[in-house]
């Protein structure tokens, strides 16, 4: 499976990050890494997921974009995988 | 003045004239300033009603539908009919009350978490935390509602909200806006439309929401495709041109399937691929090259990879692809199909054939006529037997296929446009599931028309079970049904009861001619099943026309 780290520029709302998983789940990726750091009085909100599908990182990227308080989504590839990073140390 | 009566002025001032919903103790504030009047508000019998007749109202029209319940088993009684209108794309706008904002999250009474359930069945939604905020929430979800891709918006106000003093500021209209279309997108569009020698025209639900029924149609004149419809995209082609084949998918015309099955080059205008279409997906239109037009980028690839996408809207877009076509030998053969794979209507013994009595029906109604149907045979024969001149007038429940849809839905519609006839299609299956919305059409004195096809089964299923399950018919009898025309008449509704093919003609007139609601239960055979069928798995062309 290909792995993508997804950045979510959005606007803040309490529930943006269910929001987000969601979508992730629902349109077939798995999540391996999620970082979210709110800060005081920030307008924007920076969520950054990891994910791995067979599917295109296009769809999820394309229904990411489609909620309302989400304003920018950018991808990308990341070359090797931590499952085989870790394989081959082992 | 307070939240709620705030909530009815904003709701007046956005266009708002019919709500539908049903009173419980956390939206009762909203209720009481319903009480004084602005605006007309229609008690349905369940909350489920209540959102199918705002998604009957909005697509019998051009309004968004409004929906109003409280908290807990309101609100989850209307997610259903908010999930019908995601996936059928309908402008809806649900308002439900919520326990006071210090009683959210102890499980008080009535308390669930709405917001929460909302996120997978609605386009956005909103909880107002701060009584001033109400202004910008309410024009917002309209203009979300409304805006690019339709769908469904929710709003959870809690009570303490509701009753709480808000300053009477102006409401907020916000203005939708387009793209530009993209040059080299079109120009690729036009080369591989000039290059086909067997296009084919792809309609779906989308060019009706943009309301660009005028500019497909004309596209269509013009170019001279070949053309066929999705279930959602009824209605938008005229039926009487000479390119229209009918639906596609797996209950579409042989005319229509295979059209595309041979065709070089699909233009899919404002729709998305639906399994329902395509069959097995792989062997979908396999010689074509895709143009794919729709106002939604997350649909554009999304099943099926394209030579050419543009986000656009429809009525930009058309005229800019519109030029005739030198297809003149690819017109005649498709002509040759329509005429060769018509329907046929002939059959045995004194039963009643639902298809021939729906074309019946289709020739008699007056121009303008509504129809909804719900979920299961009978609407694939009102889909495949009716004809429709416009996609506001046949109503169906395409994306989720909720059975229970048709009544409430009718409800809507009848409400919305009063001076049209109003017909509900329906089972015996489906309409139980949310008869109770009798009771609605009796307190609105709402003269729809309906006919029930009966063939004491869920008869979908029951095809299925016959063809794919090795004829074990499991749970899908229902010989114990009530006595419909009896249980109408508890309603104070006439009705009347057919079995022989004479009594149709007679009885359709009386069921047209009534001056108040009107059932017609027609008793049909278990037997007739939809023909064709494309079974799961398998691509269009292969299409069953018979038991094997």
């Amino acid at each position: 499976m290909k792995q993508h780290q997804v950045t979510i520029f959005a606007q803040p709302r309490p529930e943006l990050l269910e929001r987000v998983l969601r979508v992730v789940r629902h349109r077939g990726f798995q999540l391996s890494a999620i970082n979210m750091a709110p800060q005081p009085d920030c307008q924007e909100l920076r969520i950054t997921v990891t994910v791995a599908s067979e599917r295109p990182i296009q769809l999820l990227q394309s229904q990411l974009a489609k909620l309302i308080d989400v304003l920018q989504v950018d991808t990308q590839a990341l070359d090797v995988a931590p499952q085989e990073a870790f394989q081959i140390r082992a | 003045m307070n939240g709620a009566q705030y909530i009815v002025n904003a709701l007046h001032q956005q266009g708002v004239t019919q709500v539908f919903g049903y009173p419980g103790g956390a939206i009762m504030p909203v209720y009481d300033a319903l009480y004084d009047g602005g605006i007309p508000h229609l008690l349905c019998r369940h909350e489920q009603g209540a959102a199918m007749a705002a998604i009957g109202y909005a697509r019998s029209t051009r309004q968004v539908g409004v929906c109003i319940a409280t908290s807990g088993p309101g609100a989850t009684n209307l997610i259903t009919g908010l999930a019908d209108a995601m996936l059928d794309s309908v402008p809806v706008v649900a308002i439900t009350g919520q326990v006071g904002r210090d009683f959210i999250g102890t499980d008080a009474f009535q308390e669930i978490d709405v917001l929460g359930m909302s996120l997978s069945c609605t386009k956005h939604s909103f909880m107002v935390t701060d009584p001033d905020e109400l202004g910008a929430v309410i024009a917002e979800a309209f203009q979300i509602a409304r805006s690019g891709r339709p769908g469904p918006v929710l709003i959870d106000v809690p009570k303490d909200v509701q009753m709480a003093l808000v300053e009477a500021k102006p409401v907020m209209h916000l203005v939708d806006e387009t793209a530009p279309l993209c040059d080299l997108a079109l120009a690729e569009a036009r080369r591989l439309l000039a290059a086909a020698s067997k296009p084919v025209l792809y309609v779906g639900g989308g060019v009706v929401l943009a309301d660009a029924v005028d500019e497909l149609r004309s596209f269509a004149a013009i170019t001279g495709m070949p053309s066929v419809t999705t279930l959602k995209g009824i209605g938008t082609l005229d039926p009487d041109s000479p390119g229209f084949l009918g639906m596609l998918g797996m209950h579409g015309t042989k005319a229509a399937n295979l059209a595309v099955q041979e065709s070089d080059l699909l233009l899919v205008v404002g729709a998305r691929f639906d399994d329902r279409v395509t069959g097995k997906l792989s062997a979908f239109a396999p010689h074509a090259k895709v143009i794919h037009l729709d106002v939604d980028a997350a649909e554009l690839g999304k099943r099926r990879a394209v030579q050419v996408s543009l986000q656009a809207d429809f009525k930009q877009v058309l005229p800019a692809l519109a030029m005739p076509l030198q297809v003149a030998a690819w017109q005649d053969h498709c002509l040759t199909m329509r005429q060769q794979f018509a329907w046929r209507y002939d059959h045995p013994g004194d039963t009643i054939y639902a298809p021939l009595l729906l074309k019946q029906l289709s020739d008699s109604l007056p121009e303008n006529t509504v129809v909804t149907s719900d979920v299961g045979q009978h609407q694939m024969w009102v889909a495949q037997h009716m004809q429709f001149d416009s996609p506001r007038n046949h109503i169906s429940s395409s994306g989720l296929g909720t059975m229970g849809f048709g009544l409430p839905a009718a409800v809507g519609a009848k409400v919305a446009r009063p001076q049209d006839e109003v017909v509900l299609v329906s089972g015996d299956g489906s309409f139980m599931m949310n008869v109770q919305e009798l009771g609605t059409l009796r307190r609105a004195q709402l003269p729809v028309k309906m006919v029930l096809l009966d063939n004491q089964r869920l008869g979908m299923v029951r095809q299925w079970q016959e063809l794919f399950f090795d004829g074990r018919f499991s749970e899908t009898i229902l010989t114990d049904n009530p006595d419909f025309v009896c249980m109408a008449s508890a309603f104070g509704i006439p009705g009347e009861t057919i079995s022989r093919k004479e009594e149709v003609a007679p009885a359709l007139a009386r069921l047209l001619a009534s001056p108040t609601a009107y059932l017609l239960h027609v008793s049909i055979s278990a037997d007739d099943n939809v023909w064709p069928l494309v079974p799961p798995g398998v691509a269009n062309e292969h299409m069953l026309e018979a038991k094997p």
